[in-house]
């Protein structure tokens, strides 16, 4: 019996979706959000290999794929007044003109995924005002509508995005699976507080494996 | 008008990021101080601190409301993965209505304080908490918990997506390491309050504490 997946292995690879998050331009290229403040993109661009090779056997395999990209609208009705405060303490916060476009706003330049790691035609894109993929989106109902009961959840930044959704997975029945080298955090001990926090007593909310894990799991339920 | 409460010097900003908190518009949020979680964690300590905030918010008018964890009717089997693991794991579930799941006597709620029971760790998730706060036009949650890496963060998660304006009380909550629970409040003020700020129960105290 595979440790890779919480519960039971699903019950075709159909039924599983590797699920993307968040690997746009603000957040790990250069040029992007993060890249203007001033803070280091290696972390989240480190991944990026990584993710793209997650992707190859995900869509080798016939497994559901979903990218998400956090972001707002372009009135920014959909943004919280603490959260666009906080950032633009910052200096450039969320709806401000910066080189890349506007910060985390739908449509523009920055708001992209990068080239490497862009979605197929067919591939489903979830924009979302928040952290968790299921708040305020269909996320949810179109993983039901598709029959996905597991997710493979990776991408940027660990300690945001990717937990929230890996948790708020969990409370809605989802089996989920994080791999810890396919996702990162702006700083180390973050990402490192985590992984560890994850997979204390073998993983409360699911498991953390990693791409090898992934590979062969994948290859379990081909065979 | 309701007197406001003065702002409070917390991680990482003085909260709340408007100056805008009264009785009217906040509420304590108190979630898993369960008999069982209690003993589990050996958090007497954490639980005399938020029965000290409970009594605190009470006397300013503040909404307080509990919650618990552990609705075994919507387990699903990745949550009764979970309950399987038993005791030594930790971060204990309780079954439903044994005295290990029921309330701390010692948090002495007010006897109109709302309980809600959820299924994991958010006590947002297929509860009526949201609509009870917004039908109350509450927009501040200072908020108590159990464990610190559990309960707490994932509601705070939850509460920070809604867009409610959020301060932990670091010692009003304990983790199954202190380690976690560092952790956990780090990333939670990480880039100017990722998630929303991190104070102590004095601190909140001496600000509810208007004459």
């Amino acid at each position: 019996m595979s440790d890779f997946w919480p519960c039971t292995q699903p019950e075709s690879p159909s039924r599983a979706a590797l699920v993307v998050i968040d690997m746009q331009v603000d957040f790990c290229a250069p040029g992007g959000w993060v890249d203007q403040l001033g803070e280091d993109v290696s972390n989240t661009r480190s991944v990026i290999p990584a993710v793209a090779e997650a992707l190859k056997i995900a869509r080798g395999a016939g497994l559901a794929v979903y990218h998400t990209r956090e972001g707002h609208k372009l009135d920014l009705s959909d943004l919280p007044a603490n959260k666009q405060w906080r950032t633009r303490v910052h200096g450039l916060g969320i709806g401000d003109e910066g080189t890349a476009g506007r910060i985390l706003v739908r449509g523009e330049p920055g708001f992209e995924i990068v080239p490497e790691v862009a979605a197929l035609p067919g591939e489903t894109v979830i924009d979302k005002p928040g952290k968790s993929s299921f708040h305020a989106t269909d996320f949810d109902e179109r993983l039901k509508a598709e029959g996905i009961t597991h997710l493979i959840v990776i991408g940027v930044t660990s300690d945001c995005c990717v937990q929230s959704t890996f948790r708020d997975g969990f409370e809605r029945g989802y089996e989920c699976v994080i791999l810890e080298d396919c996702t990162a955090a702006v700083e180390t001990p973050n990402h490192e507080a985590t992984m560890e926090i994850l997979k204390a007593f073998g993983g409360r909310w699911g498991t953390v494996s990693d791409l090898a894990g992934f590979r062969a799991a994948v290859e379990a339920l081909h065979a | 008008m309701l007197k406001r409460f003065a702002s409070i010097d917390a991680t990482p900003y003085s909260w709340p990021f408007d100056g805008r908190w009264s009785a009217d518009d906040s509420a304590l949020l108190v979630l898993g101080f369960q008999s069982g979680m209690i003993v589990a964690l050996e958090a007497q300590p954490e639980l005399a601190v938020a029965a000290r905030l409970v009594s605190a918010a009470q006397a300013a008018g503040l909404p307080v409301i509990a919650s618990r964890r552990g609705r075994a009717e919507t387990l699903s089997p990745v949550a009764g993965r979970r309950a399987a693991m038993g005791a030594e794991m930790g971060d204990p579930l309780f079954p439903p209505h044994t005295p290990e799941w029921e309330l701390a006597g010692a948090l002495d709620l007010p006897a109109d304080a709302p309980i809600f029971d959820h299924p994991g760790d958010n006590a947002f998730y297929s509860t009526g908490l949201e609509a009870w706060l917004r039908q109350r036009g509450i927009r501040n949650l200072v908020l108590a918990g159990l464990p610190t890496e559990g309960l707490l963060h994932a509601t705070q998660r939850a509460a920070n997506d809604m867009g409610f304006e959020c301060i932990a009380v670091s010692d009003a909550c304990k983790g199954t390491t202190d380690a976690r629970h560092a952790g956990q409040l780090r990333i939670t003020a990480f880039g100017n309050g990722l998630f929303g700020t991190v104070a102590t129960a004095d601190q909140l105290i001496a600000a509810l504490n208007v004459p």
